[in-house]
C-alpha cells in the first residue's frame, strides 16, 4: 500500500514540475503537446483497466468521449451553467452507456471479439448520429466550445489557460491512477485477474463476474466521458471529426501496447512516446498513417509486452529495485 | 401519381439490388477468411480501393475490360504476398488470441496501406466508363446498376458452383466446419487458407471495380467499405456463405430505400443497428 503512494507521489511530482519547466506565455505549442499527453494518458489508463484487466475490448473510446463532450456542451448551453458543472453530467452519461454495453455484453456472455466488433459498430453509429442531428449538435461543423477556463486566474500575468487545463487534467489523471491502484490492490484486482485468466472457473467459485466487469466498464467510460470535453476545449469546437476512430481509438491502442498492458506506468509512457512521434510527424499526415499502421502490426506481433515490463525485467535482472529499496529508510525486507 | 410512385420504387429496387449484390460479395470476402482461418480481415476495403485505382491507372493504356482483369490479378497477387508474410505470423497463435491478433494486424495493415495510397491519390475516383441509362416502363435505370447485377450474379453463381461441386470448394467448407476433421481427411489447411484468402481478395477486388462503375470513392472510404463488409458478414451469420448473400441483398435494398426516403445518415445508422442487434441477439455465430 505504501509503495503505491510513492508511485502516485512520483507521478504528481513530475506533473507538477512540467508547467514551470516547459510552459511559457506565448509559447502554447509545447504546452499543447503536454496537455495532449495527459489527456491520452487518461484514456489509455481507462482502456488498460477495461481491456487489460477484464478482457473487454471497447473500441468506442472516441464515441464515449464524444458523448461526454456533447453532453457537457449542450447541458451547459441549455441550463445556462458553466461547463465545469456539466462535466459531471457528461461523465455520468458516458458511464451509463459504458454500463449498458458492458452489462449486455456480460449477461449475453459475449467474447472479446464480439465486444470489439459491437463497440466498433457503436463507434461509427454514434458519430453518424451526431452528424445527422444537425439541429442539436451542429452536424459536421459542430458547436463552438470554450468554457473550461477559469477567468479570474487567466488574467494573472503568469497564469495561462494552458496551465489551468494541464493541472485540471493532471488531477484527473492522478485520481484515475489512484482508483486504478486501489482497484488493483483490493479484492477487485483479484477478481479482475481471475476473470481474465479463467472466467468459467471464476464463476464456479461464486464470483459475480457480471458485477466486476460492469464496474470496470463504468470506471473506464466515466473517465473517458469526463475528459472528452477537453479535446473540444483545446480546439475551440465540439465536432465529430475529433472523436473519430482513427484519431482516438487507434492511437490509444498503440499507446497501451507500446507502454505495456496491465501496468500503471505503461499508459503514461506509451502516450508520451506516441504523442511525441505524432507531433514530429505532424507535417506528414500520410507518413504518420504508414508509421502507426506498421507500428500496430509489428507491436502486436513481436512486442506485446511493452516498454514498462521490458524495463522492469531489465531492472529486475540487475537487482536495481532491491538495492534502491534497501536505500530507503525503514525498509528492510522488501516484498516480492 | 400512383404509377410514378411505382416507377420510382421499381428504380430504387434495381439500385438496391445492385448495391445489395455488391454488399454480398464484400461480405463473402469477410466470411470466407473468418470462417476458414479465424481472421477478421479489416484490410478488405483497402484491396477493393486498390483494385479501383489499378483500373483507373491501367485504362490509360489498355481497354477497360482488360484493365479490370489485370487489376484483379494484381490485387490478388498482393493478397498472396501479405498472406504469406504477415498473416502466417498471425496463424501461429490459436483461439481467442488469434482472433485478436488478426483484428489488430489487419487494422494496422489497413491504416498503413491507406496512408501509402494517399501519398499519391488524394481526390475522388471512379472507374472511367460511361454506361448509358436504360428506360424501362418510363423509369430510367442506371446502366451501371444493370451491369453490376448481371456480373455480380455471375460471380456469386460461380462461387456457389465452386463451393458445392468442386473438390477444393468442398474441402474449404470442410475446414470451416471442422478444422481437425479436415486435417484427418488429408486436406492441407495451410495451403487452403492461402487459397481462400486470395479468393476473398479477388472477390473483393471484383466487387470494388463494379462498385467503381456506379460510385465515386476515395482512399479514406476504404475503411467504410471494410466496415460495411463486416456488418453484412455478421448479419449473415459470419460463417454461412448463403446467409451472407441473403444479408447483403437485404441490407442493400433496405439502405437504398432508407437513404432515398429518410436520408443517408439514417440509412447508415440502420446498417450499424442491424449489426448491433444481430451481435446482441445471436452472438453464437462469431464465437
Amino acid at each position: 500500500m505504501k509503495r503505491d503512494r510513492y508511485h502516485l507521489l512520483l507521478v504528481a511530482g513530475v506533473l507538477a514540475a512540467i508547467p514551470p519547466a516547459f510552459f511559457a506565455p506565448g509559447e502554447s505549442y509545447l504546452a499543447r503537446v503536454f496537455i495532449l499527453m495527459v489527456l491520452y494518458a487518461i484514456l489509455t489508463t481507462a482502456l488498460n483497466l477495461v481491456f487489460g484487466h477484464t478482457d473487454q475490448l471497447l473500441l468506442f473510446t472516441g464515441a464515449v468521449a464524444a458523448i461526454g463532450a456533447y453532453t457537457t456542451a449542450l447541458t451547459a448551453q441549455w441550463l445556462g451553467i458553466s461547463p465545469w458543472f456539466s462535466l459531471l453530467a457528461g461523465g455520468l452519461l458516458a458511464g451509463v452507456v459504458g454500463v449498458t454495453v458492458t452489462y449486455v455484453a456480460a449477461i449475453r456472455e459475449l467474447t472479446v471479439i464480439v465486444i470489439s466488433i459491437l463497440t466498433l459498430a457503436l463507434q461509427f453509429s454514434i458519430i453518424e448520429l451526431v452528424n445527422s442531428l444537425r439541429d442539436v449538435t451542429g452536424g459536421v461543423t459542430g458547436l463552438a466550445f470554450d468554457g473550461l477556463t477559469i477567468p479570474p486566474l487567466v488574467n494573472l500575468p503568469w497564469f495561462t489557460e494552458d496551465i489551468v487545463l494541464f493541472y485540471t487534467l493532471g488531477v484527473v489523471l492522478l485520481g484515475m491512477l489512484a482508483v486504478y491502484q486501489y482497484l488493483m490492490n483490493s479484492r477487485y484486482g483479484l477478481a479482475f485477474e481471475m476473470i481474465r485468466q479463467d472466467e468459467t472457473a471464476a464463476k464456479s467459485v461464486g464470483l459475480d463476474t457480471v458485477k466486476y466487469k460492469v464496474i470496470a466498464g463504468f470506471v473506464a467510460t466515466f473517465a473517458i466521458g469526463l475528459v472528452g470535453p477537453f479535446f473540444a476545449q483545446l480546439s475551440g469546437f465540439v465536432s465529430p471529426g475529433t472523436y473519430q476512430f482513427n484519431n482516438i481509438d487507434v492511437l490509444i491502442l498503440i499507446m497501451l501496447i507500446v507502454g505495456g498492458l496491465r501496468t500503471m506506468y505503461g499508459p503514461l509512457v506509451g502516450s508520451a512516446i506516441i504523442i511525441l512521434l505524432n507531433e514530429q510527424l505532424r507535417a506528414f499526415a500520410e507518413f504518420r498513417s504508414i508509421l502507426f499502421g506498421t507500428l500496430l502490426v509489428v507491436l502486436f506481433l513481436y512486442f506485446r509486452d511493452g516498454v514498462v515490463p521490458f524495463v522492469d525485467d531489465y531492472l529486475d535482472k540487475w537487482d536495481v529495485k532491491r538495492r534502491a529499496q534497501d536505500l530507503m529508510p525503514g525498509s528492510r525486507a522488501p516484498e516480492r | 401519381m400512383v404509377a410514378n410512385t411505382l416507377v420510382r420504387i421499381g428504380a430504387l429496387a434495381v439500385d438496391g439490388l445492385s448495391l445489395g449484390l455488391l454488399y454480398a460479395m464484400l461480405g463473402l470476402g469477410i466470411t470466407l477468411v473468418f470462417g476458414l482461418g479465424g481472421i477478421l480481415n479489416l484490410a478488405l476495403g483497402v484491396f477493393t480501393v486498390i483494385a479501383i485505382l489499378l483500373v483507373v491507372e491501367l485504362t490509360a493504356s489498355v481497354p477497360v475490360v482488360l484493365a479490370a482483369v489485370f487489376a484483379i490479378a494484381l490485387t490478388g497477387g498482393l493478397g498472396i504476398v501479405l498472406e504469406r508474410s504477415v498473416l502466417q505470423l498471425v496463424y501461429r497463435s490459436e483461439g481467442d488470441e488469434r482472433l485478436l491478433l488478426g483484428i489488430f494486424t489487419t487494422l494496422g495493415l489497413s491504416i498503413a496501406l491507406q496512408g501509402a495510397l494517399s501519398l499519391r491519390y488524394t481526390g475522388e475516383f471512379a472507374v472511367p466508363v460511361e454506361i448509358p441509362s436504360v428506360e424501362v416502363f418510363g423509369a430510367f435505370i442506371r446502366g451501371s446498376s444493370l451491369v453490376i447485377i448481371v456480373l455480380s450474379l455471375v460471380i456469386l453463381l460461380a462461387m456457389y458452383l465452386f463451393f458445392s461441386r468442386t473438390y477444393t470448394g468442398l474441402a474449404t467448407r470442410t475446414i470451416m466446419q471442422d478444422e481437425t476433421g479436415a486435417v484427418y481427411c488429408g486436406i492441407d489447411t495451410s495451403r487452403m487458407r492461402t487459397f481462400v484468402f486470395v479468393l476473398s481478395i479477388v472477390i473483393a477486388a471484383s466487387a470494388g471495380i463494379l462498385y467503381g462503375l456506379s460510385f465515386e470513392t476515395n482512399v479514406a472510404g476504404a475503411f467504410n467499405l471494410t466496415i460495411t463488409a463486416v456488418i453484412v458478414s455478421i448479419v449473415g451469420g459470419v460463417t454461412s456463405i448463403l446467409g451472407v448473400v441473403v444479408a447483403g441483398v437485404g441490407l442493400g435494398i433496405l439502405t437504398t430505400f432508407l437513404s432515398a426516403y429518410l436520408g443517408s445518415y439514417i440509412s447508415t445508422i440502420a446498417l450499424f443497428g442491424a449489426a448491433i442487434v444481430t451481435l446482441v441477439l445471436k452472438p453464437e455465430g462469431i464465437q
